[in-house]
């Protein structure tokens, strides 16, 4: 979460935007945190930006953050802070990966190139489960624990979407219009989480 | 066992038990049968939904540990590896050698849209429906599902889990063929027969897997029990034998339902009973057994005893009393034996003592009459075949009933054991001594001719002569003994006996000690019986009359006494002796009325006698029973003075013996007598044996020498010693002598010499009628007159 921060700040500073303030509450009406907003731009037209690398920390085995939401191109690192090792993979077709067995830092990091979810286990800790979500935009954020989430945009019109790994199915984009102030937009969502795996 | 055993009590003790127990046992075979039956139904249906539980949990525990099998399979990395590859050659072949890893039949995959990836049954499918879309549905809210469904017609296990990357990636779905070993593993645990059908969707029942036995499976099929089943429990019939069913359905599929067919046998859980009732039977068989062989043993030990004693009581009966019964132990039965010989002692010693009353005289300890009658009986008959004679001896005491009236019983009864003691000694042991009654003994000599019995006899006599003791005197007892012979006298034991009592009152009355029976004597019997009716008749009717015999005194050869002498003229026998009615009076008493007749009649004459002035004393004979009672003074001094006549014209003649019976009563009389101023004379002097000691003291003015010294006087020197003695003897006592039987001059001549006072005899006069007495007196008077006359 922390990560994300710098990420929004930078966007506010290079160009006069807009915020768009993003509401995710699920069926009961409850704020659902770890769920990704990005918007597409209406025009289909992608400005060209230089994606990011990000981090996907192990800590108590477990994936710290269990979302991370990345530019496509974007490269992620996977450094272990256990004590203990870890063999990181997925099977998602948005990218198929594995690192064998490895304490610290892994040797490189991995490049995220096509779009959508990547699922991430331990393959020797069934229960962790992290997600990697590959937007082509550079526009995305993920809700807090409030199940809020704030997009700086330049001006423009704007395909808001909302993704939740337990999504029961995938919500249609909202639009939105940036024109100097601030936006806002809500999404309810209808999740079906898996049953909770326990760690052992 | 026939009926009369039943009576017996050990056969009645034996069958009571046996039809006991045989009830008890039935009732309880019966109880085991029916609540063991309705036990085992219960328990069978108790069973199965307890075995169906069992069953369901085997089944679900197997799904799991299937399930957890496949989801580790399914969560190998490689597995998963090779899923990702997305190629279908390598996911069929994945799946097949994962699938063998925990001996899967079959194993199939879905992606998350539930179209079948890859089927190792059919590897050519591909792109369908997966075929059990509800397990995949549960697999998501549960992780996993499982099933048993039809595949190809077979019934599966088959479970269904997700590929996990980690999330939900792809379905895969491992199915394990039913077959018989799994039907007999879940058998071994829920202990009920297992048959897997399946009902097609077109209704035709198939079977799978069972523990049943070959038959038994086509037979279920057959009876179409199957289909009859499904409806829930109940009992179908294979070959004969009733299984109690249940038939859960265990899964449906596109195919049909797989059904599980529990069952359990009636027979195996009536088994238990079954045996139960064998052990039963066996039990109750050998109980029976044992009750007959212990109510036999028992019973017997009460009617062994029991009959035994039956037995002694039967000889009891027949009056054997020699068996004892035997004491066997200190029960009931033991105490009734002893009771019983108790009993038996009891008897026997009563039985003894009747006897011995009934055939012993208590009193002298003899036999009595009726032991001496059988004696006599059996030895009548015993001389009969050996012709030996056999005497019987009646011997009576002569002065009993003296000695009884005035010493009273005590003094009888010491007399009579005496007697019976002095006898006894006296006579053979083979000779019978009895006591017939009263003073009345009998003597049965069995060998005795009748000569030998006289001297029996006389020892008997001899022996008795001794006096007895009584209160310190010397008392005498004379005894007359009569006897008859067998086969001299009569050949019957009563006629023995009667003849010898006959002889015996001969005996009596000849005062001759004994008598051997003769027959006369029986017909003097015969006339003395008849006599007594006659004699009261004659009393009565005046057939009796007094002849007078008259007596002279010597001194002054004047007649002035007669002796009253009484004479029966009977109207057809004519003259009987005074001897052949006079004792017999005595012995009856009916001599009492004999002697007041001629009192009354000799005091009439008298009176009669004095009015003619014919002056002469008459005298009259009393017997010793009028002078022990008060009739005689009374009817004496009534007469007297009826008829006028002076006392002194009277004289009573009594004999010396007579007042030797009772001398203090006889004496009292004879004072009264005396009293009167009736004359006193003693009668007989000489016979008797009393002693001058009495003689002293009687009143008396007279006695009379009897005639038998009299009669021989003048040849015989003893008698004229006696004679002259009494003459001497009576006039020193101051008493007159009057000797009787004087029949010829030198007689009377003799007499006169020894200073006798007055004579009587045929000398002088017979006795005569009144009318010729008088007459006879007269002419004798007129003789007086010449002093000549007087003196001759």
């Amino acid at each position: 979460m922390r990560a994300l921060v710098p990420v929004v700040l930078l966007a506010a500073v290079e160009v006069d935007a807009a915020a768009v303030s993003a509401m995710v509450t699920d069926a009961a009406g409850a704020p659902v945190p770890e769920a990704v907003i990005y918007a597409l731009p209406a025009s289909g037209k992608l400005p060209a930006t230089a994606p990011r690398p990000a981090v996907m920390d192990q800590i108590n085995k477990e994936f710290v953050p269990f979302v991370i939401p990345v530019q496509l191109g974007s490269s992620v690192t996977f450094p272990n802070k256990d004590n203990i090792r870890h063999h990181v993979y997925s099977f998602s077709p948005a990218k198929i990966f594995d690192l064998k067995l490895y304490s610290g830092k892994p040797s490189s990091p991995v490049v995220f190139d096509k779009p959508g979810p990547v699922a991430l286990g331990c393959n020797i800790h069934d229960w962790m489960v992290g997600f990697v979500y590959v937007v082509e935009s550079p526009w995305f954020a993920k809700t807090a624990k409030t199940g809020s989430a704030r997009l700086d945009l330049p001006d423009g019109e704007y395909d808001l979407k909302v993704w939740h790994p337990w999504l029961r199915a995938e919500l249609p984009a909202q639009r939105v219009k940036v024109s100097g102030t601030d936006a806002q937009a809500s999404f309810r969502v209808d999740l079906n989480p898996p049953p909770k795996a326990t760690p052992h | 066992m026939s009926l009369p055993k039943l009576r017996s009590l050990q056969a009645r003790i034996a069958l009571f038990f046996v039809i006991l127990l045989i009830t008890v046992q039935a009732v309880l075979v019966l109880l085991v049968s029916v609540s063991g039956e309705r036990i085992a139904k219960d328990r069978i249906a108790q069973d199965l939904l307890v075995g169906e539980r069992v069953f369901r949990r085997l089944i679900e525990q197997s799904n799991r540990q299937l399930a957890d099998a496949a989801r580790i399979l399914a969560a190998d990395f490689g597995f998963r590896t090779a899923i990702a590859t997305r190629d279908y050659g390598t996911i069929v072949s994945v799946l097949a050698n994962h699938g063998a890893r925990i001996d899967a039949n079959v194993v199939m995959l879905a992606d998350l849209d539930r179209k079948l990836l890859a089927d190792t049954l059919h590897p050519e499918q591909r792109a369908t429906e997966f075929p059990f879309p509800d397990l995949i549905a549960l697999a998501e809210r549960d992780r996993q599902a499982s099933s048993i469904v039809l595949i190809d017609g077979k019934p599966y296990q088959v479970v269904v889990v997700p590929v996990l990357a980690p999330v939900p990636i792809a379905w895969v779905a491992m199915g394990f063929v039913i077959d018989d070993r799994v039907a007999h593993d879940l058998r071994a645990v829920a202990a009920l027969h297992v048959t897997f059908l399946s009902e097609r969707r077109n209704g035709r029942w198939t079977l799978h897997a069972s523990t049943l036995p070959g038959p038994l499976r086509a037979a279920l099929i057959e009876s179409g029990s199957a289909a009859g089943s499904k409806v829930g429990l109940g009992f179908v019939k294979l070959a004969g034998e009733e299984y109690e069913t249940l038939a859960p359905v265990l899964g449906s599929g596109p195919e049909g339902n797989v059904v599980a067919l529990l069952q359990r046998s009636l027979r195996e859980s009536l088994e238990p009973f079954e045996r139960l009732r064998s052990i039963l039977l066996v039990m109750t068989l050998f109980s029976i057994g044992m009750t007959i062989a212990g109510s036999v043993l028992i019973a017997r030990s009460v009617s062994r005893p029991v009959n035994r004693l039956a037995t002694i009581a039967r000889s009891i009966r027949d009056g054997d009393y020699s068996q004892k019964a035997a004491v066997e132990g200190q029960d009931e039965i033991g105490e009734l034996a002893a009771s019983f010989n108790h009993m038996l002692d009891g008897i026997s010693a009563r039985e003894e003592e009747i006897l011995r009353l009934a055939y012993e005289d208590t009193l002298t300890a003899l036999p009595n009459r009726a032991m001496f009658l059988d004696r006599l009986q059996q030895a009548v008959l015993t001389a009969r075949r050996t012709n030996d004679p056999v005497s019987v001896m009646m011997l009576d005491l002569d002065r009993f009933k003296v000695i009884n009236d005035s010493l009273g019983h005590a003094a009888g009864d010491q007399v009579l054991r005496e007697v019976a003691h002095r006898l006894r000694e006296l006579l053979r042991d083979s000779d019978t001594v009895a006591r017939l009654g009263g003073d009345e003994f009998a003597v049965l000599l069995p060998t005795g001719t009748s000569d030998g019995v006289a001297i029996v006899a006389q020892r008997i006599l001899r022996t008795l002569e001794a006096p007895i003791m009584l209160e310190g005197q010397p008392v005498d007892i004379g005894a007359s003994i009569g006897v008859a012979s067998f086969p001299e006298h009569d050949d019957e034991g009563d006629s023995l006996l009667r003849h010898a009592d006959v002889a015996m009152y001969v005996a009596k009355r000849a005062n001759s000690g004994y008598a051997i029976y003769d027959p006369r004597y029986e017909e003097g019997r015969q006339t003395q019986l008849s006599l007594l009716s006659e004699l009261r008749r004659a009393v009565e009717n005046d057939e009796l009359s007094l002849f007078y015999q008259p007596k002279i005194d010597l001194k002054t050869g004047m007649i002035r006494r007669a002796e009253a002498l009484v004479r029966w003229i009977h109207p057809t026998r004519g003259f009987v002796p005074p001897v052949e009615f006079i004792p017999f009076a005595e012995q009856t008493g009916y001599i009492k009325r004999v002697t007041r007749w001629v009192v009354e009649r000799a005091v009439q004459q008298a009176g009669e006698w004095h009015r003619d002035r014919l002056d002469i004393a008459i005298s009259v004979n009393v017997s010793t029973r009028d002078l022990m009672s008060n009739e005689l003074v009374d009817l004496v001094a009534a007469l007297l003075q009826k008829h006028a006549v002076p006392a002194e014209q009277l004289c009573l003649e009594i004999t010396e013996s007579s007042f030797m019976e009772d001398p203090a009563r006889a004496l009292e009389t004879l004072g009264r007598l005396h009293a009167l101023g009736v004359r006193l004379s003693v009668d007989d002097f000489g016979t008797g044996y009393s002693s001058l000691a009495y003689l002293k003291k009687l009143p008396v003015e007279e006695i009379k020498i009897d005639r038998s010294f009299v009669m021989h006087m003048v040849e015989d020197e003893d008698d004229a010693i006696i004679v002259r003695s009494t003459i001497e003897l009576g006039h020193n006592m101051g008493l007159e002598v009057v000797a009787e039987g004087v029949e010829d001059h030198s007689g009377m001549e003799f007499l006169k010499r020894l200073g006798c006072d007055q004579v009587q005899g045929y000398y002088i006069s017979k006795p005569l009628p009144t009318p010729q007495f008088v007459e006879w007196l007269k002419a004798r008077r007129a003789v007086e007159q010449k002093p000549e006359a007087a003196s001759a």
